[in-house]
């Protein structure tokens, strides 16, 4: 016989584990399906519980058991007496089905198991791997060493908005002092910010939404699969506005060596500088007066006139703090 | 300890597959895969103890090899009825899927090919990640190619780089360690033996890379980017700045020290400055959107670029 009840680790929650497996092959072991009163008799852990205890515990393990994906059949052996019900893991939806990954993809793996920084998405991901090594399949990591990239998901309604656009379903929450049902579309992440693109059923329209200002928790407001998608140009149209934009021409003057990143992918010009300045043609983005003030006396605005107007006003603010 | 039930059963799932594929595993190492603690290990071993087919005969039962185990070996046996573990979860494929996106922003030529096949397998499993995406701004593969290269032969490399804070153009040789994100941008991270110190470089404002046959030397291990080293440095100094709300965005981009809101739409920020040359952009940036500079001399050189832009402009 083997001992006891486990060391200090166990307890209730380890005979919970325990029970819980035990249960898992026993319903993936039989061939039919199982009656509750035959897993009553043949699962160790619900063995000399009462009547109702059993029926209590047998159901929350069998919920918890689905929640995890094992995959709980529901039947009945018996033609004439379906009201028979018993239960039934088959092997073929249970099990990982055969993957074939090579080398170099399993090194990919392997980094992009570490990747997320959120907790709930670090555990699911290395859950994953840990389900591929169990399949023999070991990712080489040093292969990619050099490799580090890290996503933060720290924004209160990530996980909800997640799973809804995973899921296609309805989130309800709070955003600019209303609160709001969205059909999300698509979840984003744009320089390390997340932002949900949907469609805003309060207002009858596509939006964007940027998860750290949602005001309330997310909610899910409609059962898994209830949204429809609209035209992909639509979603593309939203994610091309969340870009800062860069398309208004502007010409200025940049002093030799300095501003190499706005430079580098632009034309230069023919114009009246000042010494030590070159002439640039280059594309500016909405607060293109705040961009240019950036460099300071780096760069200098030449055209368009009102580009020169609004610089020089914002700089004298500045100047003015003096 | 949190460690509830409903993990545990979904890590024996995966734990006895394992184990059958991987004979006589090391503790330690096993642990660490699992992302558990030895002691944690050793009470799923014991749980393990108790299972195995309906009967409960002790031939019936799992075993575990408990002498091997005392000397940091897990040998498990009788378990063939789980010689392979539970498919994957929706959330699981796609939490690797989404990450592999990441990734793939940041791969060069040869590692961004693997990404890619990777993900369609994983997607052809369940659909919907393609409605998850994270964008990086990585600069050119070709650099991150080069910088992979010398990282793997140990080489130090000479950059050139477009400074953010200086405007110019420098070329500093570094001994480069790893490829890393923060806040959607990739850097490079590297040690810079003329600052003594370890350093990061945006990967999209590295204009080049030399490769050169210098071995790098010992330094360590490089500081994790996004534990917020970068804020910690230090040499830093506290400065606040009261913001009108065309200013707040700047808290969305920049770690601050505080944030508190005073009456009439104005907002107090406390940041920590370790260049006064970004501190002085910032502020040129701002401009009209900061009422108050504290302390004022903060603002000085700010206000000197500005008078210096402002005269060639007259001119």
């Amino acid at each position: 016989m083997r001992g006891t009840t486990p060391g200090s680790l166990g307890g209730v929650s380890a005979r919970k584990s325990e029970r819980i497996l035990n249960l898992t092959i026993c319903l993936l072991m039989a061939r039919r399906f199982v009656e509750r009163e035959q897993i009553r008799t043949l699962v160790e852990g619900y063995q000399g519980l009462s009547q109702a205890t059993f029926e209590r515990t047998f159901e929350r393990d069998k919920d918890e058991l689905r929640a995890l994906g094992v995959p709980v059949e529901t039947g009945s052996n018996n033609p004439l007496f379906p009201d028979e019900v018993g239960y039934r893991i088959r092997r073929r939806d249970f099990e990982l089905p055969p993957l074939e990954f090579d080398a170099g993809e399993l090194a990919a793996l392997g980094v992009a198991s570490g990747v997320w920084d959120s907790a709930r998405l670090a555990e699911r991901a290395t859950q994953a791997v840990a389900k591929l090594r169990a399949s023999g399949l070991d990712p080489d990591a040093s292969r990619v060493a050099a490799f580090a990239p890290s996503v933060a998901a720290h924004e209160p309604g990530f996980e909800v908005l997640w799973q809804a656009t995973l899921e296609q379903r309805p989130v309800a929450f709070r955003y600019r002092s209303r609160p709001r049902v969205v059909e999300p579309w698509r979840l984003t992440s744009r320089t390390g910010a997340w932002y949900l693109i949907g469609l805003d059923r309060t207002r009858g329209e596509g939006r964007s939404f940027k998860l750290s200002r949602l005001e309330s928790e997310a909610r899910f407001a409609g059962d898994p699969g209830t949204i429809a998608l609209p035209d992909p140009d639509v979603v593309a149209a939203h994610l091309a506005s969340l870009e800062a934009r860069r398309d208004a021409p502007a010409l200025v003057a940049v002093r030799e060596g300095a501003a190499g990143d706005l430079i580098r992918f632009a034309e230069p010009a023919d114009a009246r500088v000042p010494e030590g300045y070159r002439a640039w043609r280059v594309e500016l983005g909405r607060d293109a007066a705040g961009d240019l003030a950036w460099y300071g006396a780096d760069v200098l605005p030449l055209d368009p006139p009102e580009l020169v107007a609004a610089v020089r006003a914002h700089l004298e603010a500045v100047a003015a703090w003096a | 300890m949190g460690m509830t039930s409903a993990a545990q059963v979904t890590r024996l799932l995966a734990l006895v597959p394992y184990l059958q594929a991987h004979p006589d595993a090391d503790l330690a190492a096993t642990a660490a895969t699992f992302g558990v603690s030895t002691r944690q290990l050793v009470a799923d071993l014991n749980v393990l103890w108790f299972c195995g087919l309906p009967g409960g005969l002790p031939g019936d039962l799992i075993e575990v090899d408990m002498d091997a185990l005392d000397a940091g070996r897990i040998r498990l046996s009788n378990a063939e009825f789980l010689a392979r573990p539970l498919r994957f979860t929706m959330e699981e494929a796609t939490s690797l899927a989404v990450a592999l996106r990441a990734l793939e922003e940041m791969a060069d030529a040869e590692l961004a090919g693997s990404v890619r096949s990777a993900r369609a397998k994983l997607e052809s499993l369940f659909g919907g990640a393609e409605r998850i995406d994270v964008s990086v701004s990585a600069g050119e593969e070709n650099v991150r190619g080069r910088l992979a290269e010398a990282i793997e032969a140990g080489v130090a490399v000479e950059l050139m780089y477009h400074g953010a804070s200086r405007g110019s153009v420098t070329q500093p040789v570094v001994d480069p360690v790893q490829l890393a994100t923060r806040d959607g941008y990739g850097y490079l991270v590297a040690w810079a033996p003329e600052r003594d110190g370890w350093r990061t470089y945006r990967l999209d404002r590295i204009g080049g890379v030399r490769v050169t046959d210098q071995p790098v030397g010992e330094h360590g291990e490089a500081p994790a980017l996004a534990s917020g080293w970068l804020d910690e440095r230090p040499d830093a100094a506290r400065v606040t700045l009261d913001l009108t709300a065309a200013g707040r965005w700047i808290v969305e981009y920049h770690p601050t020290v505080s944030v508190e809101r005073l009456p009439g739409q104005v907002w107090r920020v406390e940041l920590l400055v370790a260049d006064p040359a970004w501190l002085r952009r910032l502020l040129l940036r701002l401009g009209p959107a900061v009422v108050r500079v504290d302390p004022p001399e903060a603002a000085t050189s700010a206000v000197d670029a500005a008078r210096e832009a402002l005269a060639l402009l007259r001119a």
